[in-house]
């Protein structure tokens, strides 16, 4: 059977260059049946690659410890979920698991595409065919996820215990959607590139892909740092560690493009920028998944060195000279007559969001990159952590926040004294007041106090767009202020879609400046019967329990959490000892609250005199980060959902990208 | 023109900004990274200043009193040849243990480096645990 799983991806392989090259020839040339050829090809490509993802999965499933990939990554004791996770829990499964969601989405792209942007599709074809080679080659020539072991192992090492846990089901999926979706945009870029058509054609197609793409990032950012915060308990969720910034980089250029895209539709603005931020957000994925597998710069997720990230770094650079190129060679056309009219503009305010959102990246990317630079430079290794990513992007933050106050509410153009004045006194106003009262609350001046202050100043303009059109509906259409409400959002979705999503960033600033600012932290060894006091809270540790079973032992510390001389909680948090592979693990204990989380971690304990040492944090705000992750994909599903128009019209007279089977 | 010339001014000070605060957080958050031979011949020149050293944790080197949560164990190449003796104060990581490759973050005064934080590598989510050494 995996040989067979093999074959399919040297077939996929050879099919994925053929539909590459048919491709190509009958655009030039402008051979239909050739372009015809190449996308039934790109369909074989994923009928074989399907093929492979199912026999791997199988063999998972079968425990067919004679592959090297089951018997490294699972074990006949492994739960069902975490062995179907085990597929991507590996290196060479992950390959495979990109190829197949890369060959999913280009079918999905042929399907929507049949019978509309013809001159486009082959070179789209062409671009996602060429990706999927190199992850194909890959598979077939470098690391194969079929290879056999001389002898079957009897039974498998098992998957890391830190990744056995609900978030490795939904975490590794949801970062990959959006990493591979980002190649859609691309392809059509490329493929706008290539032909010239450099108008509005290409970027209205990929509209529901860059939102797609943008919401399964957030996603799986949002995803990987709750499972840092829960699982690996010390007591934050998010570490400036190479790997997490490799998701972070694409979902900042990502959301720059969002933006300024919108003054590209209205105003012909902005094309080689926009073109820029596609090719940079797929740029950055394949620079992500580099920095993940080459061990070149030390994370907590890529200790080892895996001898592939030569081909991540010679197929990046394959991407960046191409894209370099057609960009440059289309410079000319590209450019357009219109500018920025004026200082006081949402063309402005988009543009300056853009930059920062650019400038964030470029931070983290220097950040990330420092070790290996300095080492080129000068010879020695100079890191910086999580102090340096902290301090350049709070300002830059701050400033993001009081832009999207600002955009979504100026004027178009220019906007007039009298406009300024109708669309900010309220907002600002209200701003103002919360900056006083936060100020009589003793919550000191600095970067938080700034963030709640400006966040009730854009929760204010997004308040007051929802309160102006839903009265103007109500006045001219006589409807109920409910009809008029969902009316309002329901024809314009991505317009009030975004600032729904407005109002879970301002959720996620909040929940991150107040636990960066205010965040309380004690470690202290207790016997028995004492107590310590953290934030408001008074921690008594009363006993240790023990319990023993096969797969692991447990040492739990029992404390009963006390607040004004009343008992509110008895937490648990504990110590495990995995037996298969041997390895303690920390299992942290929440009391989560809208306004604070206690989270308490059992440190240490010492068998002889009984003494545990706790390690306690009191987070305030934390879960508005995950109500606001909330908000945002609600928001993203309201810009995505197609118009009524859209869902009547045929298919092929759409501009925009859609789905065929809702 | 004026008004190209003020969104030019304003798209400048973005990037000037960006560049300084970036500028400035390097001078001061960062710190050198060596591995343990880089770190052994240069050990005097940075005593007393912030530094992180990658090495293995010598085989039979541990002590580690729960009581006091006081860690003392030496950092070595992986053949446990040249040992630098690390006091850490502290809850023990979960992925410590004797022959683990890890990052020590502290200052190196007297002889010894006085650790702040000991970053331990996962065992790695892509390539299998290597058994034995």
């Amino acid at each position: 059977m995996p040989e067979l799983g093999r074959l399919a991806i040297c077939l996929a392989l050879l099919f994925a260059a053929y539909a590459t090259g048919v491709s190509i020839v009958g655009a030039i040339r402008r051979r239909r049946h050739l372009v015809r050829s190449g996308a039934h090809a790109a369909y074989a490509v994923f009928a074989l690659v399907v093929v492979a993802v199912a026999i791997l999965l199988r063999a998972l499933l079968a425990h067919d410890f004679s592959l090297e990939y089951v018997a490294a990554y699972s074990s006949s004791t492994l739960p069902v979920q975490y062995t179907v996770a085990a597929l991507w829990g590996g290196q060479k499964g992950s390959l495979l698991f990109w190829a197949f969601m890369l060959t999913l989405f280009t079918t999905i792209v042929q399907v929507q595409n049949r019978e509309r942007n013809r001159d486009l599709m082959p070179w789209v074809t062409a671009t996602l065919m060429t990706t999927a080679m190199f992850f194909l080659g890959l598979l077939t020539f470098v690391t194969d996820p079929f290879e056999r072991l001389p002898i079957a192992a009897r039974e498998g090492a098992d998957l890391n215990p830190l990744l056995q846990n609900y978030w490795m089901t939904i975490h590794p999926p949801s970062l990959y959607t959006g990493y591979v979706s980002a190649s859609v945009p691309f392809a059509f870029a490329i493929a706008a590139l290539a032909t010239g058509r450099l108008g509005d054609q290409w970027i209205r197609s990929v509209r529901r892909w860059s939102l797609f793409s943008w919401f399964f990032l957030t996603l799986g950012n949002l995803f990987g740092a709750r499972w840092a915060y829960e699982v690996l308990g010390w007591g934050g969720y998010w570490a400036w560690d190479p790997v997490e910034n490799a998701a972070f980089m694409p979902w900042l250029v990502s959301t720059a493009y969002l933006h300024s895209v919108m003054i590209q539709e209205k105003k012909d603005m902005l094309r080689v920028w926009n073109m820029v931020l596609v090719l940079l957000t797929f740029s950055l994925t394949i620079f992500g998944t580099f920095l993940t597998r080459s061990g070149v710069i030390s994370s907590v997720h890529s200790f080892t060195q895996s001898g592939l990230g030569p081909f991540f770094i010679g197929f990046l650079l394959l991407v960046l000279v191409v894209s370099g190129g057609l960009v440059a060679y289309r410079f000319p056309e590209l450019r357009t007559a219109a500018t920025v009219e004026s200082f006081l503009s949402r063309e402005a305010a988009f543009l300056f969001n853009n930059l920062v959102l650019v400038g964030i990246a470029f931070a983290v990317f220097w950040g990330t990159v420092f070790p290996v630079v300095s080492e080129w430079v000068r010879g020695v290794k100079i890191t910086v952590g999580p102090p340096f990513f902290n301090r350049v992007n709070a300002p830059l933050g701050v400033a993001l926040l009081l832009l999207a106050g600002i955009g979504p509410a100026i004027a178009w153009r220019r906007a007039s004294p009298r406009n300024l004045w109708r669309a900010f006194a309220t907002p600002v106003g209200a701003g103002l007041v919360a900056a006083v009262a936060l100020l009589l609350a003793r919550v000191p001046l600095g970067y938080a106090h700034a963030t709640f202050a400006l966040g009730v100043f854009v929760l204010g303009t997004i308040a007051q767009e929802f309160w102006r059109g839903m009265r103007a509906r109500q006045a001219m259409l006589h409807e109920s202020a409910p009809r008029a409400l969902s009316r309002l959002v329901g024809k314009n979705r991505r317009r009030y879609g975004g600032y729904i999503i407005h109002v879970g960033v301002v959720a996620v600033f909040v929940g991150v400046a107040a636990s960066s600012a205010f965040r309380v932290e004690v470690q202290q060894t207790l016997a028995a019967g004492q107590e310590v006091a953290a934030g408001k809270f008074t921690l008594r540790y009363e006993q240790i329990t023990k319990q023993d079973d096969p797969h692991m032992s447990r040492l739990a510390a029992v404390v009963s959490v006390w607040r004004d001389g009343r008992q509110i909680a008895t937490l648990a948090p504990e110590k495990r000892f995995y037996k298969k592979p041997q390895q303690p693990t920390t299992e942290v204990a929440m009391r989560p609250t809208l306004t604070e989380d206690l989270y308490l971690v059992l440190g240490s304990y010492d068998e002889e005199s009984g003494l545990v040492t706790l390690l306690a944090y009191v987070n305030p705000l934390v879960s508005w980060i995950w109500i606001g992750g909330v908000i945002m994909a609600l928001g993203t599903t309201v810009a995505m959902w197609p118009t009524l128009a859209e869902r009547r019209a045929p298919a092929y007279a759409l501009g925009a990208a859609r789905v065929p089977a809702d | 023109m004026l008004e190209k010339r003020r969104f030019i001014v304003g798209a400048v000070l973005i990037a000037a900004a960006v560049s300084y605060l970036i500028y400035a957080g390097v001078r001061t958050t960062s710190m050198y990274y060596f591995n343990l031979d880089e770190f052994l011949s240069s050990r005097e020149a940075h005593a007393d200043e912030d530094l992180r050293v990658k090495g293995w944790v010598r085989h039979g080197s541990v002590h580690w009193d729960a009581r006091t949560n006081n860690l003392a164990f030496e950092l070595a190449h992986q053949d446990d040849t040249d040992p630098v003796p690390v006091a850490y104060r502290g809850v023990l990581p979960d992925m410590f243990a004797e022959g683990r490759e890890v990052v020590v973050e502290g200052r190196y005064a007297a002889g010894q480096l006085a650790a702040h934080q000991i970053m331990t590598s996962c065992p790695s989510k892509y390539e299998p645990a290597k058994t034995g050494s």
